[in-house]
């Protein structure tokens, strides 16, 4: 492509950078609402942070103003003109820049190629590319945004960060000024993420109008000129950071309605322990993780993304192996164990990303139901009796709840609660003593996530020891009997009965509370 | 009853008209089954065919035509055991050709019977079958590449076991089985592939095995996570399709009388039986589909490229019409989620419109 070449004096000297509007934007995913009438204006020379629970409308925002997904409703205003249908490519070429969390380069590409993809230069012969031009202004991209990046790497041998640093000068050289970040430092470590914090801010003195995602309060309040919190697809507040306490993020982010699920109390535990856990480590992951799950309890492990929460589950499922320490179900240690095993002891494992790890999306509903106990389907001369699987299936899809006009469909035709519920019969049918559902109401709408609620509830009454991990601290006050939090892969604290409220969740999942 | 955070009986709208099926919809589901569809092309070529040459229609045609397509059949049906894992298996001609040539040469110089071939003929297929389900499950090469090695290697192996002798005269058991008719019209070869073919539709859909493999098609990690043992079920999976490649073999010898260092790899009935595979509906990318469309396809290829002999069309447009079937019987099918030719003609009416 024959665009002009990129500027290099851009580099270096303040941008023209325009303010960026957003005008009561809506935005649905088949029926729910991602985003309600939201009002957010971005302006130059200013970070402005967008922070909420999972779920807010945060990224779908972002991702709205960047061309991603069109709005249903609303207006985009860039430096006072109106856009009207914004596509990804139209987006960039009015300067508008997404810096995904998981960074998209081309793996096999050179950071060179990949910083100049969709624009290479041509060179002096036709079909021909000025590869000394493309080297010579990428060493002065690199050199003032100070990363240290050889352009000849692979993208795929660079680190994260760096691939999210090559991201930003991507924006750069595509003459880019209006640069946003989707929860960048979720996977970066703590000195990468300053890394990335001086470079947005030697992006800010240069005039670019940047928005930013984090769930990291301490770097919000560090970093930001400006702070909007959105909470159930509306802004609840926008503040000056200089005005903002971490205390009062929370509360706008959680809401003050806290009080309208009542807890329900089930009565007093067991004090049989189902599952116990000692000192369970892996190396990078997590360490020295020590807990107990007792009959008809429900245990919510709390913490944020990448804070080892799954990890740990997926080794206690024999997904992962640990490196020390012991599991001990119903007094027998698991030992060398796999998936196979521990669903045939009773232990079972509801994994959060339904769509990579769930369903199988093909097959029939009652097969995907079926699918974890087909060992222990009656046989009839060697062949699975098919009556006898559809009705324990069907039992257990009734039970859960699974709303389809037909049974005999392929999974993905249901909406994310159904098959949810759906994944929630293919376990129940295992017969558990011991359940660890993983984000269990992630991406289902709100009447299903009551329904799972009850579920779980029904369940630990049935005397079933359960644990629930969650990103959102509401659900687990309203459903957990106790609650451990963990932060980089240590527990910071335990919380049990009353205890558990949003605010001292809150803090216990970015360490305030201390270990 | 416990937790509900908002009380809300949003679920409880249902569409309207549940229960007005009717017979169309019913139709017209069926007539979305690709086995119905194989059936009912197949019945229109045998009757324009028939109008043209009336020979076409004769038992002893019928019979010939099945008995030809059964050593493809077979081995579609294995291919199509790896094709539902998300896998291919590109080796099977080799092995088609080494079994057949090991029972053909037993038999031509020790009179081998073919039910004493058999058991040969299937260890020969699975060892290879084997070796393929190592590369691919346990040292995780992709199986488009691991076969395409151990389909150069078993070639070099079909090769060693010819030593630069063929197999040329074989005892009339062979030949009795491989041209013979069980009934006037059915042929035997047609009844072990049939035999073969419900076998394994019945192992497909109604074992612990069978789920297993469609499980790990669609979504291994998820398979995993139910307790599946993922590479036990690749392996299996290939050492299923070897074995029956091997029966093919037998079949192929019984059938054609001959074989060689090149038989299979000649006729390059490795693409034929993916082929079959494909336009039996069974998808590329794993975990839908069945044997049944694989067997039926396998037949329907055989009487298509026998009416274009009968309408006097040059054998050199063969392999250009098999090419055209697949690509017609992937158009044909409504649920590869690959936009309709509707759909696409209207996007790329508006991008005309949107230009202008």
């Amino acid at each position: 492509m024959a665009v002009s070449a990129p500027q290099q004096n851009v580099v270096g000297d303040a941008v023209a950078s325009l303010a960026y509007e957003a005008l009561e934007i809506s935005k649905s995913f088949g029926g729910a609402k991602a985003l309600d009438g939201v009002s957010v204006d971005f302006r130059p020379g200013e970070i402005h942070t967008l922070v909420g629970e999972n779920g807010a409308g945060k990224s779908t925002l972002l991702r709205v103003m960047s061309g991603i997904y069109e709005r249903d409703g609303g207006e985009l205003r860039l430096g006072g003109e109106s856009l009207e249908r914004l596509t990804p490519r139209e987006a960039q070429h009015r300067g508008i820049y997404l810096v995904p969390q998981e960074p998209t380069l081309m793996p096999h590409l050179s950071a060179l190629e990949n910083l100049f993809v969709g624009i290479i230069p041509r060179g002096r012969l036709p079909f021909t590319v000025d590869w000394k031009r493309m080297r010579e202004s990428a060493g002065d991209y690199f050199a003032q945004l100070g990363l240290a990046i050889d352009p000849r790497q692979r993208a795929e041998t660079l680190s994260i960060a760096q691939q999210q640093q090559l991201e930003c000068a991507r924006a750069l050289v595509h003459n880019c000024s209006v640069i946003f970040f989707d929860e960048p430092t979720s996977p970066l470590t703590a000195h990468e993420a300053e890394m990335l914090f001086a470079l947005m801010r030697r992006l800010r003195e240069r005039n670019f109008t940047l928005g930013f995602i984090s769930h990291r309060l301490d770097e919000v309040l560090e970093l930001s000129d400006r702070i909007t919190v959105l909470r159930d697809a509306r802004v609840v507040a926008t503040m000056d950071a200089a005005d903002a306490s971490r205390e009062l993020l929370v509360n706008e982010m959680v809401g003050h309605q806290v009080t309208i699920q009542r807890r329900h109390a089930r009565a007093a535990q067991s004090d049989d322990v189902a599952l116990s856990v000692q000192q369970l480590q892996r190396e990078g992951e997590f360490h020295n993780i020590s807990f107990e799950v007792h009959r008809g309890e429900v245990l919510g492990l709390a913490g944020l993304v990448g804070s080892g929460r799954t990890e740990i589950a997926e080794t206690i499922f024999g997904l992962r192996h640990a490196e020390a320490g012991r599991i001990t179900l119903e007094g027998h240690q698991l030992v060398r164990h796999s998936p196979r095993s521990c669903i045939d002891r009773g232990l079972i494992y509801l994994s959060e990303d339904r769509g990579r790890n769930g369903i199988f999306a093909d097959v029939q509903l009652p097969e995907n139901v079926s699918s974890a106990i087909v060992p222990r389907l009656p046989r009839l001369r060697g062949l699975l009796n098919r009556r006898v699987e559809q009705r324990l299936a069907g039992e257990a899809m009734e039970r859960t709840q699974v709303r389809a006009l037909r049974r005999d469909v392929p999974i993905r035709s249901l909406s994310g609660g159904n098959q949810q519920k759906a994944l929630f019969a293919r376990w129940l049918l295992a017969e558990p003593k011991v359940a660890i559902f993983d984000e269990p109401t992630r991406g289902v709408d709100v009447g299903a996530k009551a329904d799972i609620y009850a579920l779980i509830d029904g369940l630990a009454r049935d005397g079933v020891a359960i644990i629930v991990i969650s990103s959102e601290l509401e659900e687990l006050t309203w459903i957990c009997d106790r609650v451990i939090a963990v932060y980089e892969g240590h527990v910071t604290g335990e919380l049990s009965g009353e205890q558990i409220t949003v605010a001292a969740l809150g803090r216990l999942i970015v360490e305030e509370g201390g270990a | 009853m416990t937790t509900a955070p908002s009380p809300s009986p949003l679920l409880s709208a249902r569409p309207a008209g549940v229960g007005q099926r009717s017979a169309r919809r019913t139709l017209s589901r069926l007539l979305a089954m690709r086995e119905l569809q194989l059936v009912l092309v197949t019945v229109v070529i045998f009757a324009i065919t028939t109008a043209h040459a009336s020979t076409f229609i004769s038992a002893g045609n019928i019979s010939f035509l099945l008995a030809d397509a059964m050593a493809v059949a077979v081995i579609a049906v294995g291919q199509t055991i790896v094709v539902l894992t998300r896998g291919i298996d590109l080796s099977v001609a080799p092995i088609l050709g080494t079994a057949a040539l090991a029972v053909g040469f037993l038999a031509q110089n020790h009179n081998l019977t073919p039910l004493e071939g058999l058991p040969l003929a299937l260890a020969i297929g699975a060892a290879m079958g084997l070796g393929n389900g190592f590369m691919v499950a346990l040292a995780g090469i992709p199986p488009i590449i691991a076969t395409l090695g151990s389909l150069a290697i078993y070639s070099g192996v079909q090769a060693i076991v010819a030593h630069s002798q063929e197999v040329v005269t074989l005892p009339p058991a062979y030949f009795n089985l491989g041209n013979g008719d069980a009934i006037n019209g059915i042929p035997y070869l047609a009844l072990i592939g049939a035999g073969v073919a419900i076998a394994f539709a019945l192992i497909l859909w109604r074992t612990r095995f069978g789920r297993s493999i469609y499980a790990v098609g669609n979504n291994a990690e998820a398979a995993r996570r139910a307790g599946i043992n993922v590479s036990r079920v690749t392996v299996s999976s290939y050492v299923l399709c070897g074995a029956l490649a091997g029966l093919g073999g037998l079949i192929f010898l019984a059938h054609v009388g001959s074989a060689d260092s090149t038989t299979g790899t000649d006729s390059n009935i490795q693409l034929t039986a993916i082929a079959a595979t494909l336009i039996g509906g069974t998808t590329l990318t794993g975990g839908k589909g069945g044997v049944i469309g694989s067997f039926l396809a396998a037949i329907f290829l055989e009487v298509a490229l026998a009416a274009l002999v009968e309408f006097r069309l040059n054998p050199i447009w063969e392999p250009a019409g098999v090419g055209v079937m697949i690509l017609l019987a992937v158009l044909a099918d409504p649920t590869t989620g690959r936009p309709s030719l509707r759909s696409a003609l209207r996007m790329l009416l508006q991008s005309q419109r949107a230009r202008t």
